[in-house]
């Protein structure tokens, strides 16, 4: 930002950066310019005339040929403004306050004024600006307003109360600027002007809570939260979203409750701003998919198998027999945690599966790996997609971000409309594609093959790994056996030749393995282009689960322990662990926070067949639970702290919000109590000590980072909440943490980097009768935490299988009719959806619709249309 | 004098293309191409001296000359909107000269080399819509549309668009957004259309009379035009006279001179119906400060800036003349629920500025309504100028600052209670307050 220039603002020069918008300007110069329709984040609308202002700019003097300030005659709305060199503005003048004042009287004179009742009382830009700038009372008589509907459905998830609203159109442009799902609009005109919903399903968006932070009034409001409490009742909890890997900011809004026996519980959940992470925006699973964690089916007590059946038990027998199972079993015993556990639970659970003397230890879900990678060449410290924009690029490979990663997809999404080259490789067309500049389709299959093309075309002119590698000559020659096509081999140049670059890799499609070796090819093209160590650049695994990086850096892994320190003596990986189970090769089986049954029909298979006894950990009785000796209860985010590590590798803090549900215990209390039982040794249970000391010593990455460096703030842009609410909307401003990025190896200068040759699979390929069947994710899925939001699972589709009309007609299938899937001897029922964008020869199917409704991994597998529904 | 814009006044079924060949049909534009660049063109008009006719009266030729040479594709779009109450000129020149706006508007095409013309026409004109398509492919198959016209290597279509019924689709950008099949809620300027156009393209609009002006001047050159009207405002214009007047009906005159309201209402309107004298003048539909009938008024020769010092202005010249037997109180009641129906609802000054003061014109017309609230109005109505993105907004107060300024006893006339009027601020807010609290 070296270009400035010289504005005045009521007769005080200031120097602000030049390009700036003139109401960002004045509040970087802290004058405020009261606004409702214009957003730092949506730009100008010019709609409501609040931000009027007398303008002055410098003109030349037709006459003498001098520069002098030109005042308009009538006041301007500054929020369309840009700033340039010499204007000057009076925000404060008679006129300006005149100004100022009707424009609120006119938004009042139609207004309800049910401030009591509404559920913006109290933060509401609204009652701020007329306290501030309005005037005491209104010459509309009450009996000429305008009345208009109120309780409006827009959706399932937002109402709208036409009264209310103010028309600034913020809604209709974060719809359409944003989120691209341009799904409000308005409707009549004049005074009867109202929002509403062009989509089927009514606000067809999984952003749309975001609607009701920004809406400057109490117009839109959210179904769970309207009429519920009073701001300024509720205290705020900082916490991090237990469900994608961005690791969004949040604060749950907790106050005790009448209706909750006067128990704390959480009214709503909103957005923490965090500028490098998730800004000021959640997607719609981030907001509301809470409400699980109070559902009256969550665990209250441990479980015990007798007489095949799980009954009730105290805490003490049940880790009385855990004990005892694990002593009997020694190293025969193996451990799988599932990603929405926290550091701290994560390094506790290894500690006790070590302290058995076993490395078998697996992350789950298990089907995206290449942590070490990340380890080696994941994006800088100090990477930010805000940042990113012309001259450099972002590739996207085998992910579907907008299910998976939603927020990260509207940053790439951002960054690509500011100038950033996309790169988007996919075997089928994704929500990223409208916006890339290469869009590249590989068959499935082909994924590594895709990207080490990438590395082969690249002439030595952009083979710059600026220092030494390690097997860098044999990899260049193993990629050149690949063959591009020019335009993934323009796409690779655009990628080499970018200032910075960066590099995400998805696991859509492929299974543990190909994954692994899809992010061996990632870093080898990052490593062999130069684009690791700085900010910016560098790899970004699109992980299965929120905490999916923290399992990895703890040492969930089968060959490496807590900051990836290779293990003597390998242990089971996850296919290994159900082979052992099968073979009766294994004693015990701890699984924690994890429901692989529900996936995954060759675990439930073994489940059943194996002899070793199954200890489960989770807050619902899941299907995997209903397979084990014992069930321990064990609590949400909400109910514990601890700490998270973002698929950017951001260690973020999050605090309790509310009391343990029943007699749950966290995660990591229970794992360290069973440690202490084994004989193991005394240990801390605190999540801060766990973090400052026991990690900080196991974890070199983690080293230089302590539990309170985690929660320090610094001043963001724009300004949200407080003063400013009417400015950024009711998000929040950070006062929790803003996390700290841990430092990968590339990052060391004098570090060396390692290249290895990519394995890659080939092409897969569908038959007369056969389709090649590709599991995807999809954000709003069946599973168990899903199923407990009544709210969202309104949205969760039936299971289905999107098939390409050619390759229906082809197999004679119709849209509706119920098919059935077979691979490996177990068989999948989905209805057909035709769909123009799924690949010729695919089948598309997501998973986690229904239990184990698909493949891990794509595979070639006959599609049989068994009966249509409704013929 | 002969006509020169309503030409079948003078000529029996010029609207049939063979009529209109016969009689220097399409001359204008055939010189324009022969003998004349395309910057030329601009330069003819800008001597001409031609005035937008849509009410603005923005010098046409200056207008082009602001498109941009060396971005393409370019536009032109016609506003056939027609919604201001009184004005029914285009209707007339579409229906029966329709070749010579059509002329007109491939004269303005080929001075900007625009490849396409819309024509955004009033919704209920479809009847003219129809006719005009028809039109379009006869000049079509003279080789007067389409590729490469008359030889020049030049190609431009052109479509007509019918609108849905908002006035605000008159508004220029409103027209754009519109067209490109968004709400009509006019643009923030700038850009211009001139530079940021019909799909971000420079376009020009102009009014379907500014065209049809251009064939004369193109064939007889700008001399000639300047023959009729004044310096400041060149050429003729058609005014549309309606209300009390025994002639309704488009006149068309030159500006100034002695054209006056006097000779438009008494000598071609016949005078009024009812005999009574004539009290007020709206001299540019609902959208124009209303004039007295004062001997000065009605004898200023007409042109852009002769009214000004009256405190109103010429617009589309759509003169709706008032007698004695109207309360203006009453007709601004009319013009503000006409507002206050058609406001786009985008700008806060406009959107809630003529609600409110339709409610307080309601009040008035129940007998409701005493000084504290014409007052009210009045202030509503000053503090909604200049506020809003379009000139909607300031329109929308006309009707209230005009009537109340010269014809407060109209008001008076029509207050309710005891007339006085003269309740406080405090006690109307006491009296609201119970009525809310019932």
């Amino acid at each position: 930002m070296a270009d400035t220039v010289k504005i005045t603002i009521d007769d005080i020069e200031y120097e602000v950066p030049a390009g700036m918008n003139l109401v960002d300007a004045a509040k970087l110069c802290g004058v405020d310019i009261p606004v409702f329709c214009y957003h730092p984040k949506l730009g100008y609308a010019g709609n409501c005339r609040m931000c009027l202002v007398e303008l002055g700019t410098p003109r030349r003097n037709r006459e003498t040929g001098e520069m002098e300030l030109a005042w308009f005659p009538r006041l301007q709305t500054a929020c369309t403004q840009t700033v340039v060199d010499g204007m000057s503005i009076r925000t404060r003048s008679e006129k300006v306050r005149d100004g100022r004042r009707i424009i609120l009287e006119l938004l009042l004179s139609s207004h309800p004024l049910d401030c009591p009742i509404c559920d913006k009382g109290g933060e509401c830009p609204l009652q701020n600006l007329t306290m501030e700038h309005g005037p005491e009372t209104s010459r509309m008589y009450w009996e000429d307003k305008m009345h208009l509907g109120k309780h409006i459905p827009l959706g399932e998830l937002i109402y709208l109360d036409q009264e209310r609203c103010i028309h600034c159109a913020r809604c209709i442009r974060f719809q359409r600027l944003v989120a691209d799902d341009p799904v409000l609009g308005f409707d009549q005109r004049g005074r009867r002007q109202r929002i509403i919903t062009s989509s089927t399903p009514p606000f067809d968006s999984i952003f749309s809570g975001n609607t009701t932070d920004i809406c400057p009034v109490g117009a839109l409001t959210t179904a769970d939260f309207r009429f519920n409490a009073r701001p300024w009742e509720m205290v705020q909890v900082a916490t991090i979203c237990s469900h994608t890997p961005e690791g969004s900011n949040m604060y749950f809004d907790t106050r005790p409750d009448r209706e909750a026996g006067g128990r704390t519980t959480i009214k709503r959940v909103m957005p923490r701003q965090n500028e490098q992470v998730n800004e000021i925006w959640l997607s719609d699973k981030s907001r509301f998919v809470h409400h699980y964690m109070e559902h009256p089916d969550r665990l209250t007590r441990p479980l015990i198998r007798k007489g095949g059946k799980l009954v009730e038990a105290t805490w003490e027998e049940a880790l009385e027999e855990i004990a005892r199972q694990l002593q009997a079993a020694e190293a025969e015993v193996a451990g799988i945690a599932g990603g929405r556990l926290s550091n701290e639970d994560f390094f506790a659970f290894q500690k006790l599966i070590r302290g058995q003397g076993s490395n078998n230890l697996a992350a789950y879900p298990a089907r995206v790996a290449g942590a070490e990678f990340v380890a080696q060449v994941g994006v800088g410290v100090g990477t930010n997609f805000l940042d990113v924009g012309e001259g450099d690029a972002i590739l996207v490979v085998a992910s579907d971000l907008h299910e998976e990663a939603p927020i990260w997809w509207l940053r790439v999404k951002a960054a690509a409309e500011r100038g950033a080259t996309l790169i988007v490789l996919n075997g089928r067309e994704t929500r990223l594609d409208k916006f890339a500049t290469h869009r590249i389709r590989y068959a499935y299959g082909e994924e590594v093959a895709t990207l080490n093309a990438m590395l082969g075309s690249l002439d030595d002119e952009h083979i710059q790994p600026e220092r030494e590698v390690e097997g860098l000559e044999e990899t260049l020659r193993h990629a050149r056996g690949f063959e591009a096509s020019p335009e993934l081999a323009a796409a690779a140049k655009a990628f080499a030749g970018a200032e910075n670059a960066i590099l995400i890799v998805g696991g859509e499609g492929v299974g543990a393995e190909t994954s692994h070796n899809l992010a061996q090819a990632a870093s080898n093209l990052l490593i062999a282009t130069g684009h690791v160590g700085r900010p910016n650049n560098g790899l970004i695994i699109v992980w299965g689960a929120a905490n999916s990086q923290g399992a990895f850096d703890m040492g969930i892994h089968h060959r490496y322990g807590p900051g990836y320190q290779p293990v003597e003596q390998p242990g089971l990986d996850y296919a290994g662990i159900i082979a052992a189970l099968k073979s009766n090769d294994l004693k015990a089986l701890y699984i924690a926070g994890a429901d692989p049954v529900f996936d995954d029909w060759l675990m439930e298979e073994a489940l059943r067949a194996t002899n070793a006894y199954i200890i489960v950990q989770d807050m619902f009785l899941t299907q995997t639970a209903d397979l084990a000796d014992v069930v321990l209860p064990t609590q949400s985010i909400a109910e514990k702290e601890g700490t998270y590590t973002s698929g950017e590798r951001r260690v973020q803090r999050f605090y309790q919000a509310i009391e343990p549900i029943g007699e749950s215990k966290a995660d990591r209390e229970i794992f360290l109590t069973l440690a202490q039982k084994l004989g193991h040794g005394e240990a801390r249970t605190v999540a801060g000590l766990i973090f400052n000391q026991d990690i900080a010593g196991a974890v070199p990455q983690y080293a230089g980072i302590t539990y309170q460096a985690l929660a320090r703030v610094e001043k963001q842009f724009p300004d949200v909440g407080g003063e400013d609410l009417y400015y950024g909307g009711t998000s929040y401003p950070n006062r929790h943490g803003l996390g700290v990025q841990w430092p990968v190896a590339a990052e060391d200068e004098s570090a060396g980097l390692v290249v290895r040759p990519a394995e890659a699979g080939s092409r897969l390929t569908a038959t007369d009768s056969a389709l090649v069947v590709v599991p995807v994710t999809v954000l709003y899925d069946a599973e168990p935490v899903m199923q407990k939001t009544q709210l969202l699972r309104q949205r969760v589709p039936a299971p289905y299988a999107a098939l390409n009309p050619a390759d229906a007609a082809r197999l004679g299938i119709e849209a509706g009719d119920m098919l059935e899937i077979t691979s490996d001897g177990h068989a999948i029922r989905v209805m057909a959806v035709l769909d123009e964008t799924a690949p010729r020869g695919a089948a598309i199917v997501p998973r986690r619709l229904q239990a184990q409704g698909a493949p891990l991994a794509a595979v070639v597998a006959p599609v049989v249309r068994l009966e249509r529904i409704g013929a | 004098m002969a006509h020169i814009l309503l030409r079948e006044l003078d000529i029996p079924n010029i609207k049939d293309i063979d009529v209109y060949l016969a009689h220097e049909g399409y001359q204008g534009l055939r010189k324009a191409i022969a003998e004349h660049t395309p910057d030329e063109v601009i330069d003819i008009v800008k001597a001409s001296g031609l005035r937008g006719r849509g009410g603005a009266g923005f010098p046409t030729g200056v207008k082009w000359g602001f498109v941009p040479k060396d971005v393409f594709p370019k536009y032109v779009a016609v506003n056939a909107d027609e919604s201001e109450p009184g004005t029914f000129k285009d209707r007339q020149l579409m229906e029966n000269n329709p070749h010579q706006v059509l002329e007109g508007a491939l004269i303005c095409a080929y001075a900007i080399q625009a490849e396409a013309v819309y024509i955004y026409i009033r919704g209920e004109y479809w009847d003219i819509a129809d006719w005009l398509d028809e039109a379009i492919e006869k000049a079509r198959a003279r080789g007067f549309i389409g590729e490469n016209i008359l030889g020049s290597g030049w190609s431009c279509e052109i479509y007509t668009h019918r609108g849905a019924g908002a006035y605000i689709c008159g508004e220029e950008t409103a027209l754009l957004e519109s067209l490109e099949g968004k709400r009509g809620h006019p643009r923030l300027r700038p850009p211009f259309p001139a530079s940021v156009g019909l799909y971000g393209k420079p376009t020009v609009i102009n009014n379907v009379e500014t065209l049809a002006n251009l064939p004369y001047i193109l064939d007889k050159g700008a001399e000639a035009y300047r023959q009729f009207g004044t310096e400041g405002s060149p050429g003729t214009k058609i005014f549309c006279l309606s209300g009390h007047v025994n002639n309704p009906g488009n006149y068309e005159l030159p500006f100034g001179g002695e054209t006056t309201l006097r000779k438009l209402i008494f000598e071609l309107g016949g005078g009024t119906r009812s005999g009574k004298p004539v009290k007020g003048i709206l001299p540019a539909g609902a959208s124009g400060a209303i004039l007295p009938a004062t001997d000065e008024v009605l004898d200023t020769p007409l042109d852009y800036e002769s009214l000004r010092p009256f405190g109103s202005s010429l617009g589309s010249a759509s003169l709706i003349i008032l007698d004695e037997s109207v309360n203006m109180a009453w007709a601004a009641n009319k013009m503000i629920h006409f507002f206050s129906h058609e406001s786009c609802g985008q700008c806060t000054p406009c959107r809630e500025g003529t609600y409110w003061l339709r409610r307080l014109y309601e009040r008035l017309e129940r007998g409701e309504a005493d000084l504290y609230d014409v007052e009210t109005m009045k202030n509503i109505a000053a503090q909604m100028l200049g506020k809003s993105i379009c000139a909607l907004g300031d329109f929308a107060t006309n009707p209230v600052l005009g009537t109340i300024q010269h014809f407060g006893e109209d008001y008076e006339a029509v207050l309710g209670g005891d007339g006085s009027g003269d309740a406080s601020p405090d006690e109307k807010e006491a009296a609201a307050t119970e009525a809310a609290a019932d």
